[in-house]
This record gives structure tokens, sequence and C-alpha cells, in this order.
């Protein structure tokens, strides 16, 4: 076991983890954040997307021993995010999602997508998604949706 | 239509889609439960094997269960009533043999997931190898490497179709295309695989089974046939299930077993499948082999068809329907949407050393239509004419509907035609054909084409019972009810796994009930809660649960007027439901009114009309052979000739699915429907090496389209209610993925003109696309 103080959605959390136990199954599992998805579990489809210590990761491929002292942020840790509010209404208005099941690793990538100024058209969008499969919308209102998300933010993005 | 906003024909935004955005949805392997124990399966690692012995670790001794360990398990087994079929038993774990690779042997048992897959790993199969069985064309007839023994052969069904005079076509014929195609085997990979967890509920005497499944009661009845129980005493739910398309409406020998070891042992079990597994144990899709001949006059009129399909369907047949479908579809829908006269098909179902062959999108509808449009492709070629003409002058004109094809195929109404003039124009035609002649400054090739096609939808008893089915997904039901409130909840027999069908389904009942969506619930997927109902599959739901929705809410809206008529003192003749609440002459009293005397104030009914709101209908359409939606797709590509890479430029549809419920919603299927076909056309492949074993293992060999690779789906509408639906609605869920692999074969067709160079086969690999340029140059 290893002994791990980790940032989860802001809060402190403590725990002892078997060395092979991965991040995605760490909050899965043992923090019931159950809206990290796993769909291949080999670092393809981009289901497991969260965000370590700000930045895009995939939580499958990232063991939970590695995440001592690292910030975690996943799907439920977004409600004050004035670009996740944005994203979500968007992908509501535009039927960016069907199934569901890639939607919160969708959310939290084109966040990062906007923020970091990758949303400006629709060939970086699309880019910009190269890690993240969908398989039931066919992408185009995903697209849509961002595109329309990255324009409430102009130049400057809000506090994210 | 929509007098309300939020009706039939509304773009309802949808109520799914909350929970998804919070990361709050429910998949199988989001519940937890107290003491759930993981389980791992011992597969084999061979296509092809007798197992002389199991040996199981002393410690691992009531960790681990093989088919000896849970005797009361029976095999699967299909009933066909085909003339012919033969129906192999499947034991849900291996006993004396192994026929594919991925089949399961014994069940392992741990606190983790890795904990089950140590245990796994310490189990050793002693195994005497055979040679596996992997071409079906040439494996067909043999006996040499019989998949089942006592058979002779390796045929599961083989049928002969003809209508018509084939020999007269041939002699007549001023044109003849002969061509072989192969559309390889593929995955349906939904980003969800499938998952199981069992427990035993104590309480009501009975087991629980929440399953990422499309058709939770007849996973039920099969259930209960398996393994001796009585229905009453299981309850199959499927909760969020994420993407299903066909797959996932099978039954699997993991829910037959997760459902023994709830019943043997005294805490719930859980079996989530990992993506290897998905790959090598769903059921896989398509792989056909074709040889077909086109007979035509000078001016493209197709005179004959004669067609050699042959299916390769894998190990087993998978429950209820077997292999023996998937050829029979593709015979029939082959000849297309056209006046073809003359039809002779051949088809065999084989058996081989693969994963058993189940539905995914289209079924064999995409093979058939990926031949006849080639065919369309090439008549036009060799007369001298654009593709489009030649479509045009064999298209069933509408003045001929209701109209039968050679394939036997009742097409009931539309205008195809106008579904290629649409298409062609979303793509802007002529400044494609422009572009093609002015050249790419990069080499590249640009190339448009096309393919029409007809989707049979929510086909129920006729056909089912023409197919020799042993069941028959011949209806839905729905029970809808009226709360003490006026909220209303609908209870449906259907399971919707990402096609909004709570949201659809909720504008129906406003639709016939006047209430505000928002105050309907939709519960679906749970045997415990929902008359029987045979699931979502055969682009049935809209149609068939639609129709049932309507006919429960109608049967409620009846009741409602007679006990507002009563409280109104008027006739019921002169009431009105809507708007929330029943109207007369002279004033209105609310539903929420009516509810509260059918429930709490029975004083105030009228005679002779018993308490409560609550009616249960069922539905099928008039036409029990399908209603048909129609759809042309046209792709424009640019074909690397030096790399042989496809890029995808522009993609446009133009379909008539008649009255569309939620526009939104039939966009969004017929998007994520192009975007698979896509998948199968230019990505998707499973091979098998010569010893049978699968070579896509993970998503790095499987390769899915992601958003990167494609163009925005362009989509037109054209409008032909059905006489037969309610609304005149058709089906509409498959047909995205029907037409791409032909539209876009016909597209490389187009920009390799010059050169000569044609691929058949699917997925079109820029390997397969050099090997056609090289084969055209040595010509």
């Amino acid at each position: 076991m290893t002994a791990i103080r980790l940032q989860i959605n802001g809060a402190a959390v403590a725990d002892d983890v078997p060395p092979r136990l991965s991040l995605a199954d760490f909050l899965r599992e043992r923090r019931n954040l159950t809206g990290t998805h796993l769909g291949c579990e080999h670092g393809v489809c981009g289901a497991c997307t969260v965000l370590v210590d700000g930045a895009p990761a995939r939580s499958c491929l990232m063991l939970a021993a590695a995440c001592d002292d690292r910030e975690i942020r996943t799907i439920e840790g977004f409600a004050d995010d004035a670009v996740m509010q944005a994203l979500r209404r968007n992908f509501h208005q535009h039927h960016a999602l069907q199934c569901g099941y890639c939607t919160p690793a969708m959310l939290i990538t084109a966040r990062d997508l906007i923020l970091r100024r990758r949303a400006g058209s629709e060939r970086e969008i699309r880019d910009g998604l190269a890690g993240n499969i969908c398989r039931c919308t066919g992408y185009t209102n995903i697209v849509t949706a961002i595109a329309e998300a990255a324009k409430e933010f102009g130049k400057e993005p809000a506090n994210a | 239509m929509p007098d309300e906003g939020f009706g039939v024909g509304a773009s309802l935004l949808r109520r799914e889609d909350d929970r998804h955005l919070h990361g709050r949805g429910q998949f199988v392997a989001d519940i937890k439960l107290p003491g759930t124990m993981d389980v791992a399966f011992v597969r084999s690692p061979h296509a092809h094997a007798r197992i002389r012995s199991i040996s199981i670790p002393p410690e691992a001794r009531g960790r681990v269960f093989t088919a000896a360990d849970l005797p009361s398990v029976k095999p699967i087994r299909v009933v066909s009533h085909s003339t012919g079929a033969k129906s192999p038993p499947w034991p849900p774990l291996a006993t004396d043999k192994v026929r594919y690779v991925g089949e399961a042997i014994a069940a392992c048992i741990a606190p983790s997931r890795g904990e089950a897959e140590d245990l796994a790993n310490a189990v050793v199969a002693d195994f005497e190898i055979l040679d596996a069985m992997i071409d079906a064309p040439r494996g067909m007839r043999s006996s040499r490497h019989p998949v089942h023994e006592q058979w002779g052969d390796n045929l599961y069904i083989e049928h002969a179709l003809e209508n018509g005079d084939i020999d007269a076509a041939a002699r007549a014929a001023e044109v003849t295309v002969t061509r072989e195609f192969r559309m390889q085997r593929q995955s349906g990979a939904p980003l969800e695989c499938r998952g199981v967890l069992a427990y035993r509920d104590h309480r009501l005497d009975e087991v629980v089974l929440y399953a990422s499944t499309q058709t939770p009661h007849t996973v039920r009845v099969a259930l209960a046939e398996i393994l001796d129980l009585e229905e009453r005493r299981i309850r199959v739910v499927a909760p969020d299930v994420g993407g299903g398309f066909g797959p996932k409406a099978r039954l699997y020998p993991e829910e037959i077993i997760l459902a023994a070891l709830a019943l043997e042992l005294d805490h719930p079990v859980r079996w989530i499948e990992d993506r290897n597994e998905h790959l090598l144990t769903t059921a896989h899709t398509r792989d056909h082999h074709y040889k077909v001949t086109a007979y035509a006059d000078r001016q493209g009129r197709i005179l004959g068809i004669d067609a050699e399909i042959v299916v390769d369907a894998g190990a087993y047949g998978l429950w209820p329907q077997g292999p023996y479908h998937e050829a029979g579809m593709v015979a029939r829908a082959l000849p297309g949407p056209y006046t073809i006269p003359n039809y002779r098909a051949k088809h065999c179902t084989v058996a081989t050393n693969k994963t058993p062959l189940g539905p995914y999108r289209g079924v064999g509808r995409p093979g058939a239509c990926f031949v006849i449009e080639r065919l369309v492709e090439e008549v036009a070629r060799a007369v001298g004419r654009e593709p489009n003409e030649v479509r045009a002058l064999n298209l069933v004109p509408p003045d001929q509907m209701p109209f039968t094809t050679i394939g036997g195929m009742r097409l009931d109404s539309g205008d195809y035609a106008s579904s290629v003039r649409l298409c062609a124009k979303l793509l802007d035609m002529p400044a494609v054909r422009a572009r093609q002649q002015q050249g790419e400054p990069d080499g590249r090739r640009i190339g448009i084409g096309f393919a029409t096609f007809a989707e049979q939808t929510a086909h129920g008893a006729a056909e089912f019972a023409a197919r020799g089915a042993a069941i028959i997904p011949g209806f839905e039901s729905c029970t809808a009810r009226i709360l003490t409130d006026g909220s209303v909840v609908l209870m449906v027999g259907i399971q919707s796994h990402g096609q909004g069908l709570e949201t659809a389904l909720s504008q129906v009942a406003a639709e016939e009930l006047g209430i505000d969506p928002a105050r309907i619930s939709v519960r679906h997927g749970d045997t415990e809660s929902t008359a029987f109902g045979f699931g979502t599959f055969a682009s049935r739901s809209m149609v068939m649960s639609g129709g049932a929705v309507a006919r429960a809410s109608r049967m409620l809206r009846d009741k409602l007027c007679r006990i507002g008529a009563h409280l109104l003192q008027c006739d019921v003749a002169e009431t009105r439901c809507a708007g929330g609440m029943v109207s007369g002459p002279q004033g209105s009293v609310t539903i929420a009114e009516i509810s509260k005397v059918a429930h709490l104030r029975m004083d105030g009914l009228p005679q002779g009309v018993d308490p409560l709101l609550d009616a249960t209908a069922t539905y099928e359409p008039g036409i029990s052979t399908g209603v048909y939606s129609y759809a042309t797709h046209g792709a424009v590509v640019a074909v690397d000739p030096e790399t042989g890479f496809v890029e995808l430029l522009d993609y446009a549809v133009a379909e008539d699915c008649g009255t569309m419920v939620n526009p939104m919603l039939v966009e969004g299927q017929i998007r994520g429907g192009v975007v698979q076909g896509i998948g199968t056309a230019l990505y998707e492949e499973i091979p098998y090496d010569e010893t049978g074993q699968p070579l896509a293992g993970t998503l790095a060999d499987y390769l899915m389209p992601g958003a990167a690779e494609l163009p925005a789906i362009k989509i037109g509408h054209l409008h032909t209610p059905t006489p037969h639906t309610e609304y005149g609605m058709k089906g509409m869920g498959e047909g995205g993925a029907v037409a791409p692999p032909a539209a876009i074969a016909n597209a490389v067709r187009d920009a390799l003109s010059a050169i000569g160079a044609e691929v058949n086969e699917t997925p079109i690999t820029p390997r397969r696309v050099l090997a056609a340029i090289q084969k055209a140059h040595r010509r």
C-alpha cells in the first residue's frame, strides 16, 4: 500500500492505495466519483479524462499512487465554473450528447480547449477533440456546441 | 401539428441531458452494492481446441467456477423454424471444446477486478489444439475442419431466392457487370462495454440482474429457461446504457453465469467487460463475401441481378435470433429500391472459429447497399452516363407506390429520385465537378459518390414469422398512469440507450393528453416496472413504443373526458382535453382535479366509471412487414494516389422518415449513424490470422472515427408520412449507417476513374487503395 494525500475537487483526501490501482479506479471505486468513465483502459478513447494539476489527463493510465500531492478535478467538481456552465448549456441546446458516456470527459477536454484558446475554428476544435471518441453523435453537434460556448468568452476567458 | 410547442413535431430539448452533463448518469459499473465481488473470466486463447483438463490451484478453490461447478446451467440454444437451419448448443462456460478466441471457460471471483484477474491467470487449462476453420467461402461445405463435428459441413443455413427469369435477363443484357465484394468483420463498439451486476433479493425471493442491455424483457425470458427459474423470480434492469447499436440486443454467456453465481453465492457479483473482452467476445458484425452480376440494357436500365452471398457468422448463434437473419436480410435488400425485374440470390451462413456474429446498426443492409450501389455506379460507367441518371432511371417512381421490390420489400411511400436530387444539391455537385476538372495542386484526386437505399423499419409479426423466428418481436407496450396530482408516468417495454426516447415518448403523451412533457416521467428498461416488451433494435422504438404510448394516452384521455364531463355537467362529446385541463362549453377542470377525483375523492366519479387513471396498451403498425424510410447519401473525397489515403471532404444525407416526432433527435440519429457507417467504410476491421487469432484487440488497432478526420454532416429532409403508423412516422435509427460504405466507395471510384481503379472491399484503407491502383496499372 502507498499512502497518498491529494486534493480532489478542492477537498483534501488521504488514502492508502495498492500500487497498481489506477487513478480512474481510485476515483470511481473509492471516492464514488462515477462521472469519470472507462471506455478502453488503454488511453485511446478519452472517456476517463480528468484534470491533474489543471491539465487534462487519462485517469486510466495514471496510477493513484503517483497522485500524491496533486490536484485532481473531475466532472463532479465544476459547479461554479463559468466555462463549464456555458458548455453544459450549449451541449444541451445543440444536442451534443446521446448516451452520455463520453460526455463528462468531452466537456473537460472542451473546457481546456476554450481556456487554452484552441477553440477558435471548426478545424481547431476537431483537432482538439482527437483524443476523445464519441460513438453516438458523429461529432457535428459537439463541435457546434463548443464553438458556441467559446464565443461567449471572447478574447479573455472568464474566471476558470 | 404542434399546437403547444412540445408535442409531435417539436424539437424539444432532451430531458436525459442534465444527468449526463453533470456526470450523474447511472451505468452498470456506477452502481454500488455492499459486499460486491468482481468477476473475471478465464477465456480461450485458442480459436479451436479440445479442453483436456482445467486445473485450479488449491488456494483458489471455491472462488473459481467452471461448467462442472454450475451443473444446473443449460446451454444457450436458438430455435429456428427455417428449413434446414442448424442450431448448435452453446454452453455459457465451455465444457469439452472451445470454438473461438475469448470463449468463456471459468469465472473467478475476488474483491477487486485486479485480484479476480490474478485468479484467472492462475487457472491452467490444458488444450489439444485443433485446426481453425476461418475461411468461410472455402470451408463452408468441407467436413475437414468442422466447427461443430456432428454437422458434416459448416453451414448454419443456405437458401436461394429467385424471382423473375434471371437467365432471360442475362440473354437480353447489352451490358454485363460482374464484381466480387467484401465487407470485413467489425465490432459495434459502443463506448460503454457490456457489464452485469447480479444479486439475490431474499425479501422478494428473486435474482436481480443489472445489465448493459437493449432488451431486458427477453433476457429475462432466456434466463428463466436456461436457469430453470420462474420468470417471477427474475428481475432484469437496464440502467443507463452507454450505447448499444445492436450488439447489446442479444443474450450473452456472462449474463447467465452472473445470475447463476448470484443464486449460488450470498453476495452481489459484478462483471464489467473491458475493451479487449469487448473486441473478442461481444457480437461481431458484417463479414460478408459477395459475387454478383448485374445485367443491364444500353440505357443503364438494370434487367437482373444474380448474387452469391456468404456470411461468416462465427462459432455460435446468439440468442434469440441466431445467425440466420443477416444473410436473409442481405438477400432481400440487395436489389435496393429499384424496379429490377429479375433476381436470383443464393446465400450461405457459415460457422467459423470466430466470435459469433450479431446485429449492428443496419444489420445486412450496409452490405446490400454497398453491392447494389457499386453496381449501379459500374453500370453507369459501362453505358457512359452519370451514375445519378442511371439511379433515377431505375428507382421506383412515386406513382408506383406501394411497390414490392424483386427482393420482396414492400416500399410504402415516397419519392426516391427526389432524394437523389436533394443530396446532389446539398453537396453542390456542379462545384465538385468543376474542382475535379481543375485538378488539385497537391496531386490528390477528387471524387463524388452517391448511394440510395430503402430502410425497412419497425417490422413486426409478419416479417419475423417469415424469417422462421421462434421469438417474434411483433409489438411494444406502454402503461400510462396519471397520479393523484395529475403528473404522469409512462412505463414502456423498450429501452433507451442514447436515442432520447425519454424525451420523444413524453412528447407523444403530451400530444395526446395536452400535458406539459415536464410533468411526464418515462420509465424503461426494467422488467419490474414495465409490461412486457422486446426492447430497442430494428429501428422500431418510436414507431412501436410511440404507438403504444399514443394508444395508452388516448385511453386515459377518454377517461379524463368522461370524469371531466361529469364534473362540468356537460356531455362527453363537448369536452376537449388540452392545456392541462378538460374543458367544456361552460368551463374547465384541471387534470390534477380529475386525478384527485379518480384516486382520492371517488365520490365525485360518474356512475359506471372505475377509480384509477391507469391504462396499458400494445401497438403494432398496420402493416407488420415494416414501413420504409429512404435516403440518398453523398460523399466527396480526396484520394492521394501516392499514399492511398482517403480524406472525406464533404458528406450529405437527403432522407425521408415520414413524420418526425422530434426533428432534433432525428438528425442526431442520422449523424451518429453516418459516422458509424464511415467507420465501416474507412477504418473499422477485425482481421483474423490463419490460426484464428483476432488481430484487433485494443482501440489502438481497432480504429473508430474521431472528430478530426470528419466533416460536418449535412442533412436535408423530405416528408412523406406513411399511412400505416401513428402520425405517419417511420423508423430511422439505423439508416445513417447503411449507405456510407457505398457512397464513399463510389466517391473513391470516381476519384480514381482516370486510373481505372476501384475498391470493392471495406474498410477502404490506404493499403487497399494502393493495391487497387497498382492492379489498375498492371492492366
